[in-house]
C-alpha cells in the first residue's frame, strides 16, 4: 500500500528541522532532531540504496542551510538509512516486507514503534555526538549529550509519527 | 538464488561506504578553500534569510538592549576620560625618550545576525562585510572579552568562528604579568573556559583576572577575559586552570571587529 503524500510531508518536516536546528539551541547537552524518524519512515518499497541517497541529501541540506558543519548530519544519517530495514525486521518482523506494507502505530502498536524510533535516533546520535566532539570532549559530556538529545528527539518524533506513518486503512 | 540477494546487499554496502567517506571528506576538509567558498555563498544566504527573522526577535528585546547600551556608553565615557588623562601623563613622562609606538588596531562595530551555541563548532554571522572594511584574519571582541575570529567575508556579511568552538584557542596571560597559556572553551557552559599550559613556577590565586597576552596578531593585549578558578596539574609539568569568562555567550548582540594594521607586515617574518 502506498502512503499518500509522504514526500510532501517529508519536505515539510525537513523545513521544520531547519527551524529546529536554527532556533532550538537551548543547551549544549540537548539537540533536537527529526531526521532519524523521517528516514525510518521512508516507504519499504524504496530500496536501501535509494534511501541512503535520500538520507545523504537530507543531511547535507541541513548541514548547508542551518548548522554549518558540512557533512556532519549526512555522516550520521546515512547509517540510519543503511540499518533501516534491519531495524524494521528486528522490531516488526518479516511480514511487513512480504506484504510490502509500511508500519504504523495503529497496525504495529505504540511500544514497537517507540522502540524502532529509539533505535534509529540512538544510532544517529551516537555518530553525531562522536563526530561533533571529534575526540575533544570528555566521555561524561558526550554521554549526557547523547542521553538528553535521545530523550528530546524520541519524544518529538513520537509527536510526528502519525504524519509520517499514518494508518492507511483509516 | 542466493547471489540475487547478495549482489544488492553488496551494492548497498558499497554505496554506504562511499557516502560515509564523502561525508568524512567534507568534514575533514572543512577548513579548505572550498569550504570558504561555500561559507561565503551559503552564509551570505543564511545571513539574509535568518537575519530578517532575527530582526523580529531583536525588536522584542529593544528596551533591555537600550539599557545595556546606555550603561556601556557611560562606562566608555569614563574609560575615555581616564585614557585621556593617562595619555596626557604619558606625553609628559616620555617626552624625547625615543619610544616607538606599537602598531595599532582598527575597530569596526558590528551586529551579530546569526549565532550558533548548541554544537561543538559554533559560529557567528555579522552584518558587516568587506564593503564595510572587515577583513579576514580579524578578531571579534566586546568590552567583556573575546568572542571569536573572522574566517570568511562577503560584501555585506562576515562569517566567524565563535570562541565556543573546539578548534579555537586564544593566547592568554594570567594576571598582567603572569604566565601565558592557551585559553579554550570548556565545551559545555556559556561562560566556562580552561587556561592550559601555564608553567608551574607561575603562582596565582583563584580570583585573578585572565587577559589576552598580545602574542596573537588577532587581539590587542590586556583585554580582560575572565576570572581564574580552581586548577589541576597536568603531567606534572603545567597547570590547567578553570576560567569563568566575563562574556556571557548567550547574550551577545553588538561586537567590535579588531584588525591588526601591521598583520601582513608581521606575518611576512613567519616561515
Amino acid at each position: 500500500m502506498k502512503k499518500s503524500g509522504f514526500w510532501l510531508i517529508y519536505l515539510f518536516l525537513l523545513a521544520a528541522q531547519l527551524l529546529l536546528s536554527t532556533y532550538a539551541n537551548f543547551t549544549p547537552y540537548v539537540m533536537v532532531t527529526l531526521l532519524p524518524v523521517m528516514v525510518l519512515c521512508i516507504p519499504i518499497r524504496v530500496g536501501t540504496s535509494l534511501a541512503m541517497l535520500v538520507a545523504f541529501a537530507t543531511g547535507l541540506s541541513i548541514d548547508l542551510l542551518s548548522e554549518g558543519l558540512l557533512g556532519l548530519n549526512a555522516l550520521a544519517l546515512v547509517p540510519v538509512a543503511f540499518a533501516r530495514n534491519s531495524i524494521i525486521r528486528l522490531i516488526f518482523g518479516r511480514e511487513l516486507f512480504a506484504r510490502e506494507e509500511d508500519f504504523s502505530v495503529h497496525r504495529c502498536g505504540f511500544w514497537k514503534v517507540f522502540m524502532a524510533i529509539l533505535l534509529a535516533s540512538a544510532l544517529f546520535l551516537a555518530v553525531y555526538v562522536w563526530a561533533d566532539g571529534a575526540g575533544t570532549r570528555p566521555l561524561l559530556f558526550n554521554a549526557l549529550r547523547f542521553a538528553g538529545s535521545l530523550a528530546a528527539s524520541t519524544a518529538l518524533s513520537l509527536l510526528v509519527i502519525d504524519l509520517l506513518a499514518p494508518d492507511v486503512r483509516k | 538464488m542466493r547471489s540475487r540477494k547478495v549482489i544488492p546487499r553488496l551494492i548497498s554496502l558499497a554505496i554506504f561506504i562511499i557516502l560515509e567517506i564523502a561525508s568524512l571528506q567534507m568534514l575533514s576538509h572543512n577548513a579548505s578553500l572550498q569550504r570558504i567558498w561555500l561559507a561565503r555563498s551559503v552564509h551570505g544566504f543564511m545571513g539574509t534569510v535568518w537575519g530578517s527573522t532575527q530582526r523580529v526577535q531583536n525588536f522584542f528585546t529593544l528596551a533591555r538592549t537600550n539599557k545595556e547600551l546606555a550603561q556601556e556608553n557611560a562606562d566608555l565615557l569614563k574609560e575615555l576620560s581616564a585614557a585621556r588623562e593617562a595619555l596626557r601623563q604619558f606625553h609628559v613622562d616620555t617626552l624625547g625618550s625615543g619610544i616607538v609606538r606599537e602598531p595599532g588596531f582598527v575597530m569596526i562595530p558590528a551586529e551579530v545576525v546569526k549565532m550558533s551555541r548548541n554544537t561543538q563548532h559554533n559560529y557567528l554571522i555579522l552584518n558587516r562585510g568587506y564593503e564595510d572594511g572587515i577583513q579576514e584574519k580579524s578578531g571579534i571582541v566586546t568590552r567583556n572579552g573575546v568572542v571569536g575570529m573572522i574566517d570568511a567575508v562577503s560584501a555585506h556579511h562576515a562569517y566567524a568562528f565563535s570562541f565556543q568552538n573546539a578548534d579555537i584557542s586564544i593566547s592568554a596571560r594570567l594576571g598582567l604579568e603572569g604566565g601565558t597559556g592557551l585559553l579554550v572553551w570548556d565545551g559545555a557552559g556559556s561562560r566556562g573556559a580552561i587556561l592550559k599550559e601555564i608553567p608551574l613556577q607561575f603562582k596565582y590565586n583563584p580570583g585573578d583576572t585572565v587577559y589576552t597576552s598580545g602574542h596573537s596578531l588577532l587581539f590587542p593585549p590586556d583585554i580582560p577575559l575572565g576570572v581564574a578558578g580552581s586548577s589541576k596539574i597536568v603531567n606534572g609539568a603545567t597547570n590547567e586552570i578553570e576560567v569563568t569568562l566575563f562574556q556571557d555567550f548567550s547574550a551577545i548582540r553588538y561586537v567590535s571587529v579588531v584588525h591588526n594594521t601591521a598583520f601582513d607586515e608581521i606575518e611576512e617574518f613567519e616561515p
